[in-house]
Parts: structure tokens; sequence; C-alpha cells
């Protein structure tokens, strides 16, 4: 089944122009549930009201403030908000190209799919050429009254657009150099190493399920026909150990499970 | 004053006074038979757009529950949650029934494999997390750090969280583990499932026309006011200037307590530099990417491996930090 665009927009790279169609390259899978009040089951209604009277508020005198301190905001009327909306615009800016190792993971938001809108083989054409310069690209765009920064890059021959955070939400280090009575002996770090190794692996999402998901979709398919289900049992706790015999003891297990 | 010390120890930080963030989860990792008992916190904080709802006349707004038939206020404690079936039967699903599912899972973040992180597209990450040591020593926990950034290898596994089961890349940055939440692969579609053309062959004079465009745009680092937060920027102007000409500001008590206009849970607010300070390393500096250039994971290796081979200083600065 195909899925429907959700935007159109125009990619702008210095004086190349390319018409696409943004897809979400994500599915939502969540299980969702519906509040109760436990007693009688009917479904529960949210009310927004006045914290100090309890009193309902109706939308219409509904308000947004924004804190400039702990004590101090100032009310947004509708056409503050309104002033705040940015100019719209089909473009996809493209500031720059930058190795991928550039921007970290923390910084990835929400992946869309990019299709070709009308020329397919100029689209294909620059999945291509990101392909194989190996960079992604800085990404600016307005979409349904919001700003959004981006990444631009190729997959298997596609091109894709995530959303990326902003500056000032992506947090990093430094100064880490730990105490040296918490530092690992080199006799540790080579058991650890051999027990990374022992499970080293290729990065397969397939292999993968969400194990908690399908049991709770057993359960309320369970539940739906009457049945009990019965509660998964515990595993128990490994006895603690000191550091180095913990290691051993797990390279062992894994050279065990391996011959068996 | 200068933005960093030409020496790189003690940086100042600009941006970062408390980083507070969010506490989500306490548990443990496991590795093999070693357990590493850790807190986990958001990574990432949340955009300044954040608004509270109020009146007309500025009164702080809450949210309530409410029985559709009894039209009385309900507390947390009476609620419960149901499913919907296709069928359209309502199926309740006690806290007991939930925390039954996986029980074993709830507590821990078992490390069933160690991957390349490059293998990781990057479409798959989700969220990061930080994870503080939280036992008495921090000895397992360097040593999984170490270990990790020796091999280039992060590792994967999974976790329970609030009702939802998470699959995690444990990256070892700078020697800080991060929990990056990922997806799972039924909830990528692929282009396939979208209905997109097969790739096709491009004409080589197009190629070249990108190739081109991107050669002349392209740069080897950042540029972050690219990537600054443009929405949250307007606001404060305009918040700012409705301030100056005293046009609607509100100083009132308790509003701190108004419900969030768009809420993002209701997870403790914790400071994470003074956590990760108690707990992992004395010297301990957060800051954020908009507060000075951010360092890629490879880069700050690079810059380890150099900065290792010079011999440091900062046993001495740190003793006069601790004595002031």
């Amino acid at each position: 089944m195909a899925a429907r665009a959700i935007w159109k927009g125009n990619l702008q790279l210095g004086k190349q122009e390319l018409a696409v169609k943004l897809y979400s390259a994500i599915e939502d899978r969540t299980v969702r549930f519906h509040l109760l009040h436990a007693k009688d089951r009917a479904p529960v209604e949210q009310h927004i009201v006045r914290k100090d009277t309890g009193k309902d508020v109706s939308r219409d005198d509904m308000r947004k403030a924004f804190s400039l301190d702990r004590t101090t905001a100032v009310i947004l009327e509708p056409d503050d908000l309104e002033k705040l909306v940015p100019p719209e615009s089909r473009d996809i800016e493209i500031c720059r190209f930058v190795a991928p190792s550039v921007l970290g993971d923390q910084w990835y938001d929400r992946p869309y799919y990019l299709g070709p809108d009308a020329d397919d083989s100029d689209y294909f054409a620059l999945a291509e050429a990101l392909h194989s310069k190996k960079v992604v690209g800085v990404a600016r765009w307005v979409m349904r009254k919001k700003r959004y920064v981006g990444a631009l890059s190729s997959i298997d021959g596609y091109l894709m657009l995530s959303t990326l955070r902003r500056a000032d939400q992506v947090l990093s280090f430094s100064g880490i150099e730990p105490a040296k009575a918490n530092e690992p002996a080199a006799s540790e770090l080579k058991l650890a190493q051999q027990l990374v190794s022992s499970i080293e692996t290729d990065f397969d999402p397939s292999t993968w399920q969400n194990e908690y998901r399908e049991r709770l979709h057993k359960l309320i398919e369970a539940k739906a026909r009457g049945e009990k289900l019965e509660p998964v049992r515990r595993k128990k706790k490994a006895p603690s150990a000191s550091l180095a015999e913990s290691l051993r003891a797990s390279i062992a297990a894994v050279k065990e499970k391996k011959v068996a | 004053m200068p933005k960093q010390k030409h020496n790189g120890g003690a940086q100042e930080t600009i941006d970062t006074v408390g980083a507070p963030v969010r506490s989500m989860w306490s548990g443990t990792i496991t590795f093999g038979l070693v357990s590493i008992p850790v807190d986990l916190m958001s990574a990432v904080r949340p955009r300044q757009t954040a608004m509270k709802l109020v009146d007309k006349a500025g009164h702080a707004l809450g949210r309530e529950y409410h029985c559709s038939k009894e039209d009385k206020e309900l507390n947390k404690s009476e609620l419960v949650r149901g499913y919907q079936t296709d069928e359209g039967k309502m199926v309740v699903i006690t806290d007991e029934e939930f925390e039954s599912v996986a029980p074993e899972m709830s507590g821990d973040i078992e490390l069933r494999g160690f991957v390349p992180l490059e293998q990781i597209p990057a479409m798959y990450f989700q969220k990061p997390y930080f994870l503080a040591p939280s036992g008495k020593t921090a000895k397992a926990y360097n040593l999984l750090a170490t270990t990790m950034e020796k091999t280039g290898r992060v590792g994967i596994g999974s976790f329970v969280m609030r009702g939802h089961e998470y699959l995690v890349a444990i990256i070892a940055d700078n020697g800080v583990l991060r929990a990056d939440t990922l997806r799972y692969a039924d909830e990528i579609r692929t282009p396939e499932s979208i209905g997109l053309p097969k790739p096709k062959k491009a004409a080589a004079g197009k190629v070249r026309h990108f190739t081109q465009a991107i050669e002349d745009l392209k740069q080897t680092k950042l540029d972050l006011s690219e990537l600054e937060d443009k929405d949250a920027q307007a606001l404060l102007e305009l918040a700012q200037a409705k301030q100056k000409k005293d046009e609607d500001v509100i100083h009132q008590r308790g509003l701190e307590e108004a419900v969030d206009e768009a809420a993002e849970g209701s997870a403790k607010i914790i400071d994470l530099m003074a956590v990760l300070r108690k707990s992992l390393a004395k010297n301990a500096v957060v800051t954020s990417a908009g507060a000075g250039e951010p360092i890629s994971l490879a880069e700050r290796r690079a810059q380890k491996s150099k900065a290792a081979k010079r011999k440091k200083p900062a046993k001495r600065r740190a003793k006069a930090a601790r004595g002031s």
C-alpha cells in the first residue's frame, strides 16, 4: 500500500533545484490506551481549570504565557502568535555539505523519505552524487508554519531528509577523567575486550523484536477472550563476585553456548 | 573573559548553568555477568519554546481528569488504562498486568551484542540519554566505557521504561556512557512500502551537475548558526519587547506549576553536571552544542590520543578546584 506524501518542497542546492515529496519514514507501532475511571470504566474527560478556584476555563479564555523568569511571564495574544509564524515557502535550503561523522547521532530526530515530485532522473542523480561524495547536507525549511533544520542524505539509492535537534538542545561533555581508584586494571580490560569480541556481531535490526509489545498484544487478546495469562517468571540474578571473576565466568558462559 | 582557556582543561561553561535535565529511570546494565547500576537522564534539553497555559487575566491553569458519567474529579489512583479492540470491546489492563508482561526487563539493560557504531543508520536513532553510574563505585562503568571506546563497538540491548520497550545502543562517548534509543525494524518504512519508484541509473551529466553543486557547498565543519532555534529566538524577542512596553506582563506565584502547553512528562528535573561530578569525575563539564563547537566522537578520539601523548597537568588544577 503506497503511503501519502505529507508535504511538497523544492530542494535548493546552490543553482540546482529539485522538486520532492516528503514521506514519513516511521510507522508508529505504539500500543495506545484510553484512560478510564476504574469504578465504572467510563472514559475520562480532561478539564482545563483555574488552579486556585478549580473552575473550568473555556477554550476561548485560554492563553499561552511565555516565562521570562521564575515569577514573570508575558501573555501572548492570538495576534502575537500570528506574528511568530514564519513566512510560507516551499524551499528546502541546503546550507552546506559535511562528512556524516560531523553530525553525531544525538542530532537526529525524525526521518523522512524524499520521493521525486516531477523528474525522477534528477532525483536519482542527486542520490547518486550524495552517495559518491559521502556527505550529508544541512537543510533549513518551513513546513506547516514551523521552522525545521535537517540533514539530507542518501540511503540505498534514495534521498532522506531527517529533522535535526537545535544547537542548544544537544549536550556534550568534557573533563571526564575517572579517579585512579576507579580505573580498570589492565587484566580486567583484557578480559572485557575478550568478552566484547565473543559477542561481537553485525547490526541487523531484524533480529531485534519488541517482545514487550508482542506480550502486551497477547495479554490483551487473552483478556478479550476472557482468559487469564500466566505471568512471566522473573529471572534469577547472578551472584555478585569480583569484576575479574564475573568477566571470566561470562566468557566461559559464551563459549559454552557456542559449543552447545 | 576568554571563552576557553588555552590549556584546554578547566573550560568556562557559558550555556550550562546547572544543565538541568530530566531523570527518567534507574536500573542496571548487564554485560555478561557484570552488573553496572546506572541512572538514566535525558541527553537533550527541551526546546526553549515551551509555554504555560493561563486564562485571559493570567491565572495559572491546570489539568483535571473527570469521569464522563459522574462528572467528578478523579485522582490518579482512580484511573485505569483500557485498550479498544477492533471489535469495539474495551479491555482493561491493570498496573499489575502491565508489570507482569515483562518483569525481568524493567530493571535491566542486558547487552546482548556489540556492533560497530557506523553500521547503525541514522534513521534508527530516536533519543539519546546519558547514563550516570549510581553504584558504590564507577569501576565497572569505566571498564565498559573504556572497552567500547578501545574496540569502537557499541552494545545493543533493550529495556522497559514507562510501559514501553526500548531498543538501545549503549555508546561510550568521551568517558560517559550514553543510551541512545533505536527504532525497531518494523517501525521503519521501506521505499517499497511507501511506493517510491525503483532506483534507476541517472544520466552522467546530471550526476555531474549535482556533484558540482555539492563541491561548491562542501565544508569541513558545521556552522551552528544554521542550526539555531529561530522559533525560540523570535518568541523570546517578542516576549521581551512586550515586557518592555509592560504589555500583558503577569507576576504571579504558582505559575511554574501551571500545566505546560505541550506537556513533556513529569520526570524529576536534575542537575546533570552535579550528578556526573559526584558519580564520575570531579571536573566534568557539560556544554550544549549551541555554546561551543560540538565535537564528533571520531574527532574526540583523535584529540584524546593526541592528548594522551602529551603529559597532562590536570591533577593540580583538579586539586585547586576542590579546595576553592
